[in-house]
């Protein structure tokens, strides 16, 4: 079954037209990264396939649920975790964590799951008791993070989810999203190019709201005759003349 | 249901956390307050009726509450800023929900408020012991949602840097226009209507003639009930409008 479908799905400001007829296809289990500069939609794309953004035009699913009329079914498999760190500042490591567990309706002992699980997987235990506005940046990050996987969802967003990471919190990270992989579907948008290609089945790279490419790392560096990420991006928003 | 209780306690219990864990909001809605009841009785009753505790008491409670407004709508300025609230919005929370869990936890802090200062009141004047206290105590809670509902609608407009000197203008509001801290008997008949036609003096005498004893019941309880009311209804209708919109942008 197909995690994501869409059909001419576009999202329009006033003149500004930020997601442009976009047809897309993830499969279950997949890690699909979703490369573009700044303003490319990228964003706007997730915020609409999470719910948060209603589409101007086009049509989407999510896991068969249509999207804008079963909005609350996609809610209870989707999950994000956005670009700017949303914690609650003065609730506690644990108490984060038990506030989104909670509001996905799991039960007590759920909950104790939950809290073991995602202190496994981040090492959040040690600062379990801190307040969130005492963490640094790094760990609010990584708090951040991993509350969008306190609610175990079927289809998780990742909207860059390193920015303003140091490179050891990154590579942490990557081994957290490594482990995740096809245990559920994720769709990690990226401005690192060494992250798309470390952790990603599968590339889509957008430009001013439209999708330019989509397919395996291997399906890039053929198109575009290019032998790394970074390269073969430049080649594709560029249109062959090196200029994005 | 059931889910839609369990996520309003939720969010709610996060909220309360998030208000009562600033030392500041702690000093403005509760020290402050019970500092100027006791430094204005004990400077001022023997000179003007103002400050004998029947009145500044439940004029101090109201006052308090102008706060509540200040410290509600800076939770949700700095929700939004946070992008927390964008994040909330991917649970299955509803708005309604969203908006009841900022209000609901305000009501037990506006009663600790109104039973502490009505219990200091007591202490210097034994005449405010009595039924009407509790009633008072009650109908606090009814002042107190006005203010609630300009908290919401406040922090769903203003941002984090602007909405604590929006929330002064309220707080000046409740202090110039209730007649609490001066004889009105002096004041213009057009200052005198516009402060009837506001929400503020009519919240202030609500809880004054109830403490005092009803005389007439329409002038001294019906009609401020009224008038505070409607401002509510527009205070919170207005409210859930303004968030519903920002939340969807």
């Amino acid at each position: 079954m197909a995690a994501i479908q869409t059909t001419s799905l576009t999202k329009t400001y006033k003149d500004l037209i930020a997601v442009d007829e976009l047809d897309l296809t993830i499969e279950e289990g997949e890690l699909f990264a979703l490369l573009g500069v700044n303003g490319a939609g990228k964003t706007t794309t997730v915020k609409m396939l999470s719910t948060l953004v209603r589409p101007t035009a086009g049509e989407a699913t999510v896991f068969g649920f249509a999207l804008g009329r079963e909005d609350a079914k996609i809610k209870e498999i989707v999950d994000i975790s956005m670009q700017e760190t949303a914690v609650a500042r003065k609730l506690t490591v644990r108490e984060n964590i038990e506030l989104f567990a909670r509001l996905a309706g799991q039960s007590k002992t759920e909950i104790a799951e939950t809290t073991k699980r995602v202190y496994d997987d981040f090492g959040l235990g040690k600062v379990a008791n801190k307040k969130a506005a005492e963490l640094s940046g790094g760990w609010q990050r990584k708090l951040s993070i991993a509350l969008s996987l306190v609610t175990n969802p079927k289809l998780l967003f990742l909207d860059e989810p390193t920015l303003g990471l140091d490179v050891i919190a990154r590579r942490e990270l990557w081994r957290v999203i490594e482990n995740l992989k096809g245990k559920m579907t994720i769709v990690l948008t990226t401005h690192y190019m060494e992250e798309a290609e470390a952790l990603s089945d599968r590339i889509g790279i957008m430009k001013d709201g439209r999708l330019l490419f989509v397919g395996t790392k291997e399906e890039l560096y053929q198109k575009t005759g290019k032998n790394d990420v970074e390269g073969a991006f430049i080649e594709v928003v560029s249109g062959g003349d090196g200029n994005a | 249901m059931r889910d839609s209780l369990s996520r309003l306690y939720a969010l709610s219990k996060r909220n309360a956390k998030e208000i009562v864990r600033d030392p500041l909001s702690l000093i403005f809605m509760i020290g402050l307050p019970f500092f100027m009841e006791i430094l204005f009785y004990l400077l001022f009753h023997k000179q003007t009726d103002q400050f004998q505790m029947i009145y500044l008491a439940p004029g101090i409670v109201v006052f308090s509450q102008a706060f509540l407004a200040l410290f509600t709508g800076q939770l949700i300025a700095l929700d939004r800023s946070t992008s927390l609230l964008t994040r909330l919005y991917v649970s299955r929370a509803t708005s309604v929900e969203f908006i009841l869990s900022y209000a609901l936890p305000i009501l037990p802090i506006t009663a600790v408020q109104s039973i502490l200062f009505f219990l200091v009141g007591g202490i210097f004047d034994h005449g405010l012991f009595g039924w009407r206290m509790p009633l008072a105590i009650l109908l606090s809670l009814v002042t107190s949602l006005f203010f609630i509902g300009m908290g919401i609608l406040f922090g769903s407009l203003c941002s984090e840097k602007s909405i604590g000197g929006i929330a002064s203008i309220l707080v000046a509001c409740q202090s110039l226009l209730s007649g609490m801290w001066f004889p009105t008997e002096g004041l213009g008949d057009g200052m005198i209507a516009l402060m009837d036609a506001l929400p503020f003096r009519n919240a202030t005498q609500l809880l004054q003639n109830t403490v005092l004893g009803i005389g007439n019941a329409w002038g001294d309880f019906f009609r401020p009930l009224l008038i505070l009311l409607g401002y509510t209804l527009v205070a919170f209708v207005s409210a859930v409008l303004v968030f519903k919109k920002k939340m969807k942008a």
